[in-house]
């Protein structure tokens, strides 16, 4: 037995180094990068990505398959830059209370909405993004369609604001780490598994004692929320937010990462947003001059080639292949799933006593 | 008075479009049960082929609406075969939906590849010819796309409704395991469906170039209006999506006149929420 735990001991030893040895790349890199282009990439990357989370919540985990996550991401950089333009709030004050007033939006739209199974709630979303937008381009109090720039100025953490990409960065980061760390928890916790079980059979969650409108409607609010808090950076990072953010193409836009990743897996819109997101800047930067919409292209291929050849999606065909059988074993030394077992259900035993 | 009746002519003229366009969603979504998001880019791939065959060969636009349906049909049945066929089998609703989401980005995109962004205009001989009609004026180009249109849609009708093909699509729709268990090839339908649905779609492109300008995204304020129009006028119903696509088009210049132009769209999509929400709780009633 001791010998089994010390096994155990050292993969879980093996996986924390690995993992931190990732964290430390993130956290070294703008040290090393000093390129403005390279550095927002990165923060590209982890706002896409934190997006991506967001809308997998509710796609992938609830199987609601949304189409109107950049509508949420807008009314979120909307409700911050009012509040501080109109009324000179602090910008992480304005964080909370976009994060709040989207959180109450969607709850209160989306809650007679959940009759709508399948297509036809994939259908309200499109038309409740567009019709946002809409209302934003003919309200004057929304600032139309010409939108709304914030003030500029010293570089402050209190207006978080800065002429560098370096702090965006870093918050971009916490961000996402954040999220993602919320939404392990989410994962793991009842709420998780009631989510997953709606979308496997909602009839049978029901029975079984589930409320799936509660948990829908617990899932569609902390995936605005997160969605909100990407339109706040969005809006701190770039400065200026026009209606045209949340045209129907970003809302699509949001959810490739998390499907060419794997939207069955928490990871997946971070690995589908590393790999996609990089790749199509690339392409951008490179050809847009002389073929504009290539690296729209490129993104929709790769999506097609994943979802014909791999419909579990990048992760998916990672966890299942030979590549993480020798990183596990070889680099990891991780023991048996029944070693495993039987040390983690000795260890509940013992808390029990 | 003259503005009004201008307005409710100008609304069923484009209306028909959008039953058209909703007609051949309508098919795809009965036998298939998945949206099919890139029917609005058909639409474009229909525009562009109208205007190549134009530019290249000289031909009618008018003359080129068999053409585009054949080419269509052939590029419909290509991808239900190779790409939407397979994926039925996972039957992840989230990878089908984003199938046709990705198809609609690489046909956009890759208009936008091919032709830039500029945007492209088809003139004929009868470009500019207006018919009067009492105090209504009528564009020729878009009467005899109305026209055809509506030969087209009663040509679909009788089809659906009478030919054996037709009788099998509406099995396969109504019960795709019972179709097959008496002996119809789903495969088969479902190619020929999404043919159907794709050439109407390009169809509808095709007789909208005499009057309306070539871009990349041209189609995507018609495939949203598609599936308004399916939902609306009920699942498997030919004549409702052709009424619903009136009603569409008649709402549109409605509010246009009424209330401003600019609130059109605004007007659109929170009708189609308030209908979608309002009917399916009168169904989960009525249960």
């Amino acid at each position: 037995m001791a010998e089994k735990k010390r096994a155990v001991r050292i993969y879980h030893r093996n996986l924390a180094m690995v993992l931190g040895l990732i964290l430390l790349v993130f956290i070294l890199i703008p040290v090393f990068v000093k390129s403005p282009y390279v550095l927002n990439v990165f923060v590209l990357v982890f706002y896409m990505s934190t997006l991506s989370m967001a809308w997998n919540l509710l796609g992938g985990m609830t199987g609601q398959n949304s189409l109107g996550h950049a509508a949420y991401m807008g009314l979120g950089a909307y409700a911050c830059c009012l509040l501080i333009t109109k009324t000179g709030a602090n910008p992480w004050l304005a964080a909370i209370f976009g994060m709040v007033v989207v959180g109450l939006v969607a709850g209160i739209i989306f809650y007679p909405c959940f009759i709508l199974k399948g297509p036809y709630f994939t259908l309200v979303s499109i038309a409740f993004g567009e019709a946002l937008r809409q209302f934003i381009i003919n309200s004057s109090f929304f600032g139309r369609a010409s939108g709304i720039g914030l003030p500029f100025g010293k570089d402050s953490w209190l207006d978080f604001r800065f002429g560098s990409k370096v702090p965006y960065y870093y918050v971009g980061l916490i961000m996402v780490l954040g999220v993602y760390l919320l939404m392990k928890k989410i994962e793991r916790s009842r709420m998780g598994y009631a989510l997953r079980t709606i979308r496997e059979d909602e009839d049978a969650a029901a029975a079984i004692g589930i409320n799936p409108t509660r948990y829908k409607i617990m899932a569609v609010v902390v995936s605005a929320m997160v969605a909100a808090l990407v339109g706040f950076f969005y809006a701190s990072y770039i400065r200026y937010i026009d209606p045209e953010l949340m045209v129907q193409a970003k809302s699509t836009e949001s959810v490739l990462p998390a499907v060419v990743g794997g939207a069955a897996y928490v990871e997946g819109p971070l690995v589908g947003g590393l790999i996609m997101i990089p790749l199509s800047e690339f392409l951008r930067a490179k050809y847009s001059a002389i073929l504009p919409g290539i690296n729209m292209l490129m993104y929709a291929v790769a999506l097609l080639a994943v979802i014909r050849f791999r419909p579990a999606g990048i992760l998916g065909w990672y966890m299942h292949s030979n590549v993480k059988t020798f990183i596990d074993t070889k680099l990891l030394r991780k023991p048996s799933v029944d070693v495993l077992e039987e040390v983690e259900l000795a260890q509940y035993h013992k808390e029990e006593v | 008075m003259s503005t009004f009746l201008q307005a409710c002519v100008n609304g069923l003229l484009m209306g028909g479009f959008y039953s058209l366009m909703g007609m051949g969603q309508n098919v795809i979504f009965g036998v298939m049960k998945i949206v099919n998001f890139c029917h609005g880019e058909m639409l474009m791939v229909g525009m562009y082929l109208t205007y190549i065959l134009w530019s290249v060969c000289g031909l009618d636009p008018y003359l080129c609406v068999p053409i585009v349906a054949v080419l269509m049909f052939c590029l419909g049945g290509l991808i239900q075969h190779t790409l939407i066929t397979p994926s039925l089998g996972t039957k992840s609703f989230t990878n089908l939906l984003f199938l046709t989401v990705g198809l609609g980005l690489l046909l956009s995109n890759g208009a936008l590849v091919l032709f830039g962004s500029e945007y492209r205009t088809i003139t004929t001989a009868y470009s500019q010819t207006n018919i009067g009609l009492g105090p209504v004026t009528l564009p020729l180009p878009r009467l005899i796309s109305f026209g055809v249109l509506i030969v087209i849609s009663v040509a679909l009708f009788a089809f659906l409704k009478y030919s054996t093909t037709g009788k099998q699509i509406r099995a396969v729709s109504q019960n795709s395991v019972g179709a097959e268990v008496v002996g119809i090839n789903t495969k088969k339908i479902y190619i020929l469906t999404y043919g159907l649905g794709t050439a109407l779609a390009g169809v509808a492109g095709a007789l909208l170039t005499g009057f309306y300008t070539i871009f990349p995204t041209a189609g995507a304020s018609f495939g949203f209006r598609a599936l308004i129009v399916v939902v609306v006028g009920g699942l498997g119903s030919i004549p409702g999506a052709f009424l619903a696509g009136i009603f569409l088009g008649l709402l549109e210049t409605m509010v246009a006149l009424f209330i401003s132009p600019s609130y059109s769209d605004l007007i659109v999509f929170v009708t189609f929420i308030v209908i979608l929400v309002v009917r399916q709780t009168v169904i989960i009633r009525r249960k």
